[in-house]
C-alpha cells in the first residue's frame, strides 16, 4: 500500500513541476504570434495585415503573468486548451484530436512491435550465443539503428516509390481517395504507413535487441539458473521463467518511456513522408509561438511519460516481486 | 559475413514481398478518373484546418479567388491592367477621393441567393467594425462607403489612387445574409463557404481540400475543369516529388536544380518563375556608420549581382538593378540610364570609400576613428538560397575591404528583429510589392512605414525618412494619369539610386512550375493574365478557371 501511495505522490508532484514549467518556457520565447504568422507567408500578404491578425489574435493584451498562469491552471483542470494560432481559429482540442489517431497507430503500433521483435531477437539470440540467428540478425540491426533515421527513410522513398513504384512516398493517404470507414481508405491508408512503419522498426528494433541480448547473458551467468540446470528444468522453462523474465526488467522502463513518448509523434518520419501526425504539429507550434497547441501538446506527453511510468513501475512490482514493500 | 549478407538479402526480399501486396491496392483506389482535376502542390508547413475564412490571414489564401472574388482584377504581371470582375466598371473622381463601382448584376451565391450592392457595403463596413478582419487596412484610408443604386461610393480621407489595389482588387466580397448572422466574424472558421467564385469547396480534410465546379458561375462556360485537389504538404521533398512524378500539375514550389530533377523528367513539365519583387540588403539607417552614404553606395557598386543570382538562387531569381524596379516585369517604368550608373566595379567602390576619408589597414577599411567596417548581416537560416546568396556576397565585400559576417536566424527572431530595427544588415525580400514598383518602392521608402529602433515598423524596416521621398510617395497617390505616375517613379528611382537606402540584390519570383499533359490554358511567359502561384490572391483562382482538359 504504501508503495502505491509513494508512486502517486511521486506523480502529482512531478505533474504539477511539469505543468508550471509548460506555462513558463514558451512565455521566456522572444517575438509574438502575430510576427510569427507574418513570418509563416514570407510577404504573401500585406505588411499592413500585422495590425489586424495582432487584433485577431489577441496578443499585446498585458495580461499578468500571475493572473494568466491561475486562468491557465483553472482551463487545464476542465481540459480547455483554447484555439490555435497555428490553425486558427480551430479548437487545439479538434486539431490535436484529429492528428493524434494517425500517430498513435503508425508511432504505436511500431514501438511495441519493436519492442516485441526486438527482445525476442535478443532473448534468442543471448540463450543461442555464437549460434546462426546471434550472428546475424543482432548485428545487422544494430547497423541499421546506426543510421540516421531521415537518411534511411530518403532512400526507402528513393527505392520502394520513386524506382520500384510499389508503395506511395508521401501523405497518410491518397489525396483522391474519399475518406470513410470503407475498405479502400482503410487499405488505401494502411499502404501508406507500410514505408513509414518499416523504416521506423528497422531503425528501432536495435536497441531493444542489444540491451536484451546482453542482460540475457549476463543473468545467464546467475547462480539460479546453474541451479536450475541442476535440477534438470527443460532448457524452454529456464530460458523464459528463470533467465527471460529477469533479463526484461530494465527493458520494461525503457519500453515504458517510449510508449509515453509516442504521443508526440516522430518529427522526421512525419517531415520526410509528409505524415499528418503530432509530432510536426509540436514543431509548427513552437514555430508559430502558439502557446495554447504548445502546452495542449507538452502536456499531453508529460501525462502520457508519467503514466507509462507508473505502469511500468506496478509491472516491475508484479515481475519482480523484490521491488515490493516488505509489510 | 557471408550470412549477414544473406540475412540482408532475404529481408529486402520480404519487404519486396510485403510491399509488393500494398500496391495493388493502391492502383485499384486510383483507377477512376472520368472528370477533368488539377492537382496542386504548394508546400505550406500546415495540414488543413479546413476553415475559409477569407479575412483570416492563415487561410484567406484557400478561398479568395475560387470561391470569393474581388470587385476587379488587376493583374500584376501588366503593371496593374484592370479586368471588371464583381463590378462592372468604376471610375474616379474629387481628385482621387471619390471611387465609384458600377456593381454587376446577374451574379449568385453558390447557395442560390442573388448578390447585389448590399453584399458590397456589407463587406466593407463588417470591415470597419470588425478591425481584426481588415487584412489590407483598407480603414486606414476610408471614411465611409455608400450605395447609391447599384452604385457603391467609396470615398477617401485623402487622395488614395493607389489604395484601389486593396479596396478594390485584394477585399474579398461575403454575402450579407449569411455574415450578418455571425456574432464574432473574426473567430468565425467559415467550414462551407458561400462565394460567387468559379468553384465551391465541395470536401475538406486535414490532408486535402476538394474544390468542385460551380455549375451556376456568372461567366458562362467557365470554369472549365471540374475538380481541384489541394493537398496539405508539411514538407517540400514530398510535394516535389509529387510534382516531378506528375501527380500534381501545378506546383509554387522552390525545387533545387529545377532542369534535372523536374524538367528532365517528362517534356510535359515546364516552369516560369516571374519576378515580383526585390530581394534587398536592407542597411540599419540609424547606425553611425551605415547612415554614412559612402559605406552604403561602396557596398552597392561592390555586389556582382549576377553572380549571387547565378551562385546563390541557381539563376531561377534574376540579378537586380540600383534603381529598384524589377524588371522585364515592370520594365516599361525603369529607367535604363539610371540602371545603368550603378554596376559591379570593386575599384569604384574602394575609391568612394577613400574619398570619404576611411583608411585601409591590412584588409579592411577604418573609419576615422579607428573603427573597422565589420558588420553583422541578418539572414533566415531556413531559406538555403539567401544563405548561399549573403556567401557570395561576404566575398565580394571582402575583397573592397569590408567585413560582414551572417547571422541565420529562425524565421520568427529573424522578422522580430527586423520590424523592430534590431539588426546592421540584413538580407530580406519579405516585402510583398503590389501591381506596380510603386507598391515596393512606397513600402521600402515612406516613412510612414517606419518606426523608431524598438517600435514595430510594417515594412520601411531600414528606418528611411526624407521629406521629398515622402512627398513624391503622397503626389503618387493623388494621380491616375500614368504620364505622371511614370515621372514619380522616375525621381524615386533617382533616390534609390543616389541614397541607397536599400541595395537590391537579386529578384524574388513567383515559384510556378505547370505539367501540359492533360490540361492547358496555363499562364506561360508568352500570356501572362494573372500571377501564377497557387497562393496569390485572387489571381490563382482566375488561373484555375482558365484551365481545361487537352
Amino acid at each position: 500500500m504504501r508503495f502505491v501511495v509513494r508512486r502517486l505522490g511521486f506523480f502529482v508532484l512531478t505533474l504539477w513541476a511539469a505543468v508550471t514549467l509548460n506555462f513558463l518556457i514558451p512565455r521566456l520565447m522572444p517575438g509574438n504570434a502575430a510576427i510569427a504568422m507574418m513570418s509563416r507567408y514570407k510577404g504573401h500578404i500585406q505588411p499592413q495585415a500585422l495590425h489586424a491578425i495582432e487584433v485577431a489574435f489577441g496578443v499585446n493584451t498585458h495580461e499578468s503573468l500571475v493572473h494568466a498562469y491561475f486562468t491557465y491552471l483553472g482551463n487545464i483542470a476542465r481540459l480547455r486548451f483554447g484555439i490555435s494560432l497555428t490553425f486558427f481559429p480551430d479548437q487545439v482540442t479538434h486539431q490535436v484530436l484529429q492528428a493524434l489517431p494517425w500517430t498513435l497507430a503508425l508511432v504505436g503500433i511500431t514501438t511495441i512491435l519493436a519492442f516485441v521483435l526486438g527482445t525476442f531477437i535478443g532473448l534468442i539470440s543471448g540463450w543461442r550465443r555464437g549460434g546462426m540467428l546471434d550472428g546475424t540478425l543482432p548485428p545487422l540491426f544494430v547497423i541499421t539503428s546506426a543510421f540516421p533515421y531521415f537518411w534511411i527513410g530518403l532512400l526507402a522513398i528513393w527505392l520502394f516509390s520513386i524506382k520500384l513504384g510499389w508503395l506511395p512516398e508521401s501523405g497518410g493517404y491518397d489525396v483522391q481517395t474519399n475518406v470513410a470507414w470503407s475498405w479502400s481508405f482503410v487499405s488505401d491508408a494502411l499502404t501508406h504507413a507500410v514505408l513509414p512503419a518499416f523504416t521506423i522498426l528497422i531503425t528501432a528494433i536495435g536497441g531493444w535487441i542489444l540491451t536484451m541480448r546482453n542482460n540475457m547473458i549476463s543473468v545467464l551467468a546467475e547462480d539460479y539458473v546453474r541451479m536450475a540446470r541442476a535440477k534438470g528444468l527443460s532448457s524452454w522453462r529456464i530460458m523464459w521463467t528463470y533467465a527471460g523474465r529477469n533479463a526484461i526488467l530494465p527493458n520494461l522502463a525503457g519500453f515504458a518511456m517510449s510508449l509515453g513518448f509516442v504521443v508526440s509523434g516522430a518529427i522526421l518520419v512525419e517531415y520526410v513522408f509528409n505524415y499528418p501526425g503530432v509530432g510536426w504539429m509540436f514543431l509548427q507550434s513552437v514555430e508559430n509561438q502558439d502557446y495554447a497547441l504548445m502546452q495542449a501538446l507538452f502536456l499531453l506527453l508529460t501525462v502520457a511519460v508519467l503514466v507509462a511510468i507508473l505502469a511500468a513501475d506496478g509491472a516491475t512490482a508484479v515481475l519482480d516481486p523484490r521491488t515490493r514493500d516488505r509489510s | 559475413m557471408k550470412r549477414a549478407l544473406f540475412f540482408f538479402a532475404l529481408i529486402v526480399a520480404g519487404a519486396a514481398v510485403w510491399t509488393g501486396f500494398g500496391s495493388a491496392d493502391s492502383t485499384a483506389v486510383k483507377s477512376s478518373k472520368a472528370t477533368t482535376s488539377v492537382t496542386i502542390s504548394n508546400e505550406q508547413g500546415t495540414t488543413w484546418t479546413c476553415g475559409f475564412n477569407p479575412f483570416n490571414g492563415n487561410v484567406n489564401a484557400l478561398s479568395v479567388g475560387p470561391v470569393y472574388e474581388v470587385l476587379t482584377f488587376e493583374n500584376g504581371l501588366k503593371s496593374g491592367a484592370t479586368t471588371n470582375w464583381l463590378a462592372s466598371g468604376y471610375k474616379w473622381s474629387n481628385n482621387s477621393k471619390t471611387l465609384t463601382f458600377t456593381i454587376r448584376s446577374g451574379v449568385k451565391w453558390t447557395d442560390g441567393k442573388p448578390f447585389s450592392a448590399d453584399d458590397v457595403i456589407f463587406t466593407y463596413n463588417l470591415l470597419k467594425k470588425n478591425p481584426g478582419l481588415d487584412l489590407n487596412a483598407d480603414w486606414a484610408v476610408l471614411k465611409s462607403v455608400t450605395k447609391n443604386g447599384n452604385k457603391v461610393v467609396f470615398n477617401f480621407k485623402t487622395s488614395a489612387a493607389p489604395y484601389f489595389y486593396y479596396i478594390g482588387a485584394q477585399t474579398p466580397i461575403v454575402a450579407k445574409h449569411i455574415w450578418s448572422s455571425i456574432k464574432n466574424p473574426v473567430t468565425y472558421k467559415d467550414t462551407h463557404p458561400v462565394g460567387t467564385g468559379p468553384f465551391k469547396m465541395s470536401s475538406c480534410s486535414p490532408q486535402v481540400i476538394k474544390y468542385g465546379k460551380n455549375s451556376g458561375y456568372w461567366q458562362k462556360g467557365y470554369p472549365k475543369i471540374d475538380t481541384i485537389y489541394y493537398p496539405a504538404f508539411t514538407s517540400n521533398d514530398p510535394a516535389n516529388q509529387q510534382l516531378a512524378s506528375g501527380k500534381a500539375q501545378w506546383g509554387s514550389q522552390f525545387i533545387p536544380n529545377i532542369n534535372a530533377y523536374y524538367s528532365s523528367k517528362s517534356k510535359d513539365n515546364h516552369y516560369w518563375f516571374p519576378p515580383l519583387v526585390n530581394v534587398d540588403i536592407f542597411f540599419n539607417l540609424k547606425n553611425p556608420i551605415l547612415s554614412n552614404v559612402a559605406v552604403r553606395r561602396a557596398i552597392a557598386y561592390a555586389v556582382d549581382r549576377g553572380k549571387v543570382s547565378r551562385i546563390g538562387e541557381y539563376g531561377y531569381e534574376p540579378p537586380s538593378n540600383q534603381t529598384g524596379i524589377v524588371t522585364p516585369t515592370f520594365s516599361s517604368w525603369l529607367d535604363k540610364g539610371l540602371a545603368s550608373k550603378v554596376t559591379y566595379d570593386p575599384k569604384k567602390a574602394m575609391s568612394i570609400l577613400q574619398q570619404a576619408g576611411f583608411k585601409k589597414k591590412g584588409d579592411l577599411f577604418y573609419t576615422k576613428n579607428g573603427k573597422p567596417l565589420s558588420f553583422t548581416i541578418m539572414n533566415i537560416g531556413g531559406y538555403s538560397d539567401w544563405v548561399a546568396s549573403v556567401q557570395v556576397i561576404q566575398q565580394q565585400l571582402k575583397a573592397i575591404g569590408i567585413k560582414i559576417t551572417p547571422e541565420n536566424l529562425s524565421g520568427t527572431t529573424y522578422d522580430n528583429n527586423a520590424y523592430t530595427g534590431k539588426f546592421q544588415l540584413m538580407y530580406n525580400g519579405n516585402e510583398s510589392g503590389g501591381p506596380a514598383p510603386y507598391y515596393e518602392l512606397r513600402q521600402l521608402l515612406y516613412s510612414k512605414n517606419s518606426a523608431p529602433i524598438g517600435k514595430i515598423a510594417s515594412s520601411n524596416w531600414e528606418r528611411y525618412y526624407n521629406k521629398s521621398v515622402d512627398r513624391l510617395i503622397e503626389a503618387y497617390a493623388a494621380t491616375t494619369d500614368p504620364a505622371k505616375q511614370h515621372d514619380i517613379i522616375r525621381k524615386l528611382e533617382e533616390h534609390m539610386v543616389n541614397d541607397v537606402p536599400v541595395v537590391p540584390v537579386t529578384e524574388g519570383v513567383d515559384w510556378y512550375q505547370y505539367n501540359t499533359k492533360n490540361i492547358s490554358g496555363w499562364v506561360t511567359q508568352g500570356n501572362p493574365y494573372a500571377k501564377p502561384a497557387a497562393y496569390e490572391i485572387p489571381d490563382w483562382g482566375i488561373m484555375a478557371m482558365h484551365l481545361h482538359a487537352k
